[in-house]
């Protein structure tokens, strides 16, 4: 029982956290809420569907999830976004309308009811004496991976070192000469890449539909504006938040556990003190 | 001056020409003016994915219909009307259908919700409502007639298989919380404490939360004979398969909102679960397989799989024809008098609303296969919906 609960809570944090690493990225450093967050998911998952009607490996879906969100992310932010970074209010009607173009083209094109994706792993594993879900393992070690990358592309990259000078003083970065357009570009970029990644990585997990973002977008978004800009505290959320509503939901309901992460997020919000 | 003269007697003989061609129309029109059936459906929201079956069954029914001259000689003019799937869109359409349309009856398969706020309205206006939608029960009106199933007809005999053949005793049920997740659940409770089982944990996971994890845990902790469980339609029966499944569970599952086409778009997810209906596209009589390829004649590439939710539409709108032709009149008050004599025998089998305006059905156990088609494994024969309106005959 108890080992169930510590994976309950450890795989529900890998899932959040992998989820919520996009939006924590491109608040970071663009200093915007990409509301677009859930679509991108959403076009990450619908990946899994084009990858199983073609026949592929489940796993190529991950590569051409990310190549999409890239895609489609280099073309809003030149085109659209690039315009709006001097009125903030502004790129949150932006991405929101992007979030329902985005959402309305896959829902012309696939339809409303669900899609079936293949899933890569689908047998459950024995982990110290309990039958548990092999694929929420495989996921948890797919966060601490992408966590342990995106940390060393901020701190051993050029790129990220000269993202880094933007998240800390954008106007002296800029006057010291360095690209700020750039890195606006590559950061949006990345964000929405691994916010597809992360709609991909969900399809074992639920059903493919235009809305299936929605909800996760909204943990997402606490989680980030709990954690701040920096990659360590999001873990520390995602354990503390996914691990309070797994324990609220095992030993109360799942209808307060869906309460859990909203409550604490706004009790932490209250007390937390600024360290940014 | 001559000309605009000119121009005066031209339009002139014209305005004759359309009085005269207009005076004598009405004679001509009176005797085929059109039978209208209105059918208030959520083309949008949630209701959206299933209202396109829908129209095609009402569709196919008003073309067999027309074919044969219609209902009484008049043609049947099939009126489809978008209610949002909600109460403030039913109460939008119904009165479009009522006064601006002048519809002679309103067939249609909604949400509770639009049911609800549409139903009085027809009432008022004294216009037959025949429902085809399965639904929660117990929704009454001297002019709604209902003819698909209720809890009753559904919930008992699956529990009853299940605790028969699959040996379950100790149970964990669990729902979607919201009121159709929580209005399957109840009964079925009652079904399986009349068989003498017990129920080992009983959870309910809020509409928009996707993962299942906490109550799949308490599963395993519990270690049930087998599962009851209803969320909402689509794909939260695909979301709690796949995740009941990848975490090692082999129970026996029952389901109460799976259906034909989720169960197939959801690949083999759902293999293994048990579920009972009223109509399936494998129900194998003369009846059916005649609608079936009449529907794949008639749309083709377009069309959306038949369903439970779509099929009794059709059985729906032949139902009132007949009722109209018996009555030989198109007044609510004595079809509504003679529609429960009327048997339609369609592809469910013969349907007859008799029992306080609900109609003993054919039901059926099914089982999904390993890819997503559902196996008709079972027939329970014709099984009564209870007591759905006492204070109506």
């Amino acid at each position: 029982m108890y080992t169930t609960q510590l994976l309950d809570v450890v795989t529900t944090a890998g899932v959040l956290y992998i989820v919520a690493v996009g939006l924590l990225v491109v608040y970071g450093v663009l200093k915007i809420i990409n509301l677009a967050h859930g679509a991108f998911l959403a076009m990450g998952a619908y990946a899994g569907v084009l990858t199983t009607w073609a026949g592929w490996n489940p796993w190529t879906a991950l590569l051409l999830a990310a190549v999409m969100g890239v895609a489609v992310a280099a073309l809003v932010e030149w085109r659209v976004l690039r315009a709006l970074y001097a009125r903030p209010l502004d790129t949150i009607l932006a991405t929101w309308g992007l979030n329902i173009i985005v959402v309305q083209i896959l829902t012309l094109y696939f339809g409303r009811e669900i899609h079936f994706a293949e899933s890569a792993i689908a047998q459950p594993i024995s982990v110290a004496g309990v039958t548990y879900s092999q694929y929420r393992l495989v996921l948890l070690l797919i966060a601490v991976a992408l966590g342990v990358l995106v940390w060393l592309v901020m701190q051993r990259t050029q790129i990220g070192i000269v993202a880094q000078a933007v998240i800390m003083n954008e106007e002296l970065a800029q006057a010291l000469g360095i690209n700020t357009r750039l890195v606006r570009f590559v950061t949006f970029c990345l964000g929405a890449g691994l916010a597809s990644l992360a709609g991909a990585l969900l399809t074992p997990l639920v059903s493919v539909h235009p809305n299936l973002g929605v909800p996760w977008l909204i943990n997402a978004f606490m989680l980030v504006l709990v954690a701040g800009v920096s990659l360590g505290n999001l873990a520390l959320a995602a354990l503390v938040l996914g691990g309070a509503q797994v324990l609220v939901s095992s030993y109360g309901n799942p209808v307060l556990g869906s309460l859990t992460i909203v409550i604490l997020a706004v009790i932490i919000l209250r007390f937390r003190m600024i360290t940014i | 001056m001559r000309k605009s003269w000119r121009t005066l007697v031209a339009l002139e003989l014209v305005l004759g020409l359309a009085m005269l061609s207009g005076g004598a129309a009405p004679s001509a029109e009176a005797q085929a003016q059109p039978i209208v059936i209105a059918v208030p459906v959520g083309l949008s929201g949630v209701n959206s994915v299933v209202a396109p079956a829908v129209v095609q069954s009402a569709e196919l029914a008003v073309e067999e219909l027309n074919a044969k001259g219609g209902i009484m000689g008049r043609p049947v003019k099939l009126m489809p009307l978008d209610d949002e799937s909600g109460p403030a869109g039913a109460v939008k359409a119904f009165n479009t259908a009522i006064r601006q349309h002048k519809a002679d009856a309103i067939i249609t398969m909604e949400t509770s919700a639009a049911r609800n706020a549409g139903a009085p309205i027809a009432d008022r206006a004294k216009t037959l409502f025949i429902y085809t939608s399965f639904y929660e029960g117990r929704a009454c009106g001297k002019y709604l007639y209902v003819n698909a199933w209720v809890p009753e007809q559904i919930v008992a005999p699956l529990v009853k298989f299940m605790t028969d053949e699959k040996k379950v005793k100790k149970w964990f049920v669990l729902g979607s919380d919201y009121a159709f997740g929580r209005g399957l659940i109840e009964p079925a409770k009652k079904a399986i404490a009349g068989l003498g089982g017990t129920i080992l944990g009983e959870e309910y996971q809020p509409l928009q939360q996707s993962d299942w994890t906490a109550i799949i845990s308490k599963i395993r902790a519990a270690n049930p004979d087998g599962i009851m469980y209803a969320t909402s339609g689509g794909g939260p029966n695909i979301d709690f398969m796949k995740q009941f499944k990848a975490a090692g569970l082999k129970m026996p599952v029952g389901s109460l909102s799976i259906d034909e086409l989720t169960a197939e778009q959801g690949g083999n997810a759902a293999e293994g679960v048990y579920y009972t209906g009223d109509y399936f596209t494998g129900i194998d009589n003369a009846e059916n397989k005649t609608f079936l390829e009449a529907m794949k004649k008639k749309f083709g590439a377009n069309l959306k799989t038949p369903n439970s939710l779509s099929e009794p539409q059709y059985d729906g709108i032949h139902a009132y024809a007949m009722a109209v032709e018996k009555a030989k009149s198109t007044d609510a008050d004595k079809v509504a008098a003679v529609l429960p004599t009327i048997v339609f025998k369609g592809p469910r089998g013969a349907v007859q609303m008799n029992k306080q305006h609900h109609a003993p059905l054919p039901v059926y156990l099914a089982q999904v296969q390993a890819d997503g088609k559902t196996k008709i494994i079972k027939s329970f024969g014709l099984v009564d919906p209870g007591n759905q309106c006492p204070n109506l005959k």
